[in-house]
């Protein structure tokens, strides 16, 4: 190793980080989640339950139309017999 | 060592210590994939390198310093010189990406050209092309300044 080799493993000797680094990095290790993740977490599940919701509120609206069909049909078929009874 | 290798190389302590940090907490994640102790210092060696090479691409957009813009001191320095070592330090933040890197891996980690070429991922042949041109170059840059050998 020559003079230049000499003092150049001299001027890039090891340099140690600031005092508690050890401590930085644990705490880091058990840092919560940052916020904007708890905010997109609850947008998420806002639109699913709203999702939810509509989904619900269809099939409802579905079994109200199909239970009028049905009453309605069944007058119809009362009229209808009546209609007959009354031509014989 | 991790540390010290992206300081030497970044040559802001700030963003040293937080790709430090990132590193440490890197292998943290991934201690099931580390078999020795000797496996976990190449390990982290190998990571800070690509750290450190990452975050000077991010950062390559901003005026760099070229060689021949390190000012000259006002008074020469010789070898063994504090001040000496402050201007090698100097020069050496001036080198392209690779052979900076491998000129710290090699003068501050004493690791030899095969280690260097396992840990950069690069050929042995460019490591020790990097090393050697290098050095010319500081040599070079050194006696221009009048500082050489006692």
């Amino acid at each position: 190793m020559d003079w230049l080799e000499e003092e150049l493993t001299q001027a890039l000797a090891r340099q140690e980080p600031g005092a508690g680094f050890d401590a930085r990095v644990r705490a880091r290790l058990h840092r919560r989640p940052p916020q904007w993740l708890a905010v997109a977490a609850a947008i998420l599940v806002t639109i699913g339950a709203g999702e939810a919701w509509q989904q619900y509120r269809g099939r409802v609206a579905k079994e109200q139309v199909m239970t009028a069909m049905r009453i309605a049909g069944s007058k119809l078929s009362r009229v209808q017999a009546q209609v007959k009874g009354s031509e014989q | 060592m991790v540390f010290s290798v992206l300081w030497h190389f970044l040559h802001d302590r700030e963003l040293a210590e937080e790709l430090a940090q990132d590193v440490f907490l890197s292998l943290h994640k991934n201690l099931n994939t580390i078999e020795t102790a000797a496996h976990a210092g190449f390990w982290l060696r190998k990571v800070a390198v690509q750290r450190a090479i990452d975050a000077a691409r991010k950062r390559s957009r901003r005026p760099q310093v070229s060689l021949e813009e390190v000012a000259e001191p006002s008074v020469r320095p010789a070898a063994g010189d504090p001040m000496l070592g402050e201007m090698l330090r100097r020069l050496i933040a001036t080198l392209p990406e690779g052979p900076r890197m491998a000129m710290i891996l090699r003068y501050q980690e004493d690791m030899d050209p095969a280690e260097i070429a396992e840990t950069m991922g690069i050929p042995l042949g460019t490591v020790k092309s990097h090393i050697q041109r290098s050095l010319s170059l500081l040599r070079e840059k050194l006696e221009r300044r009048g500082v050489g050998e006692r």
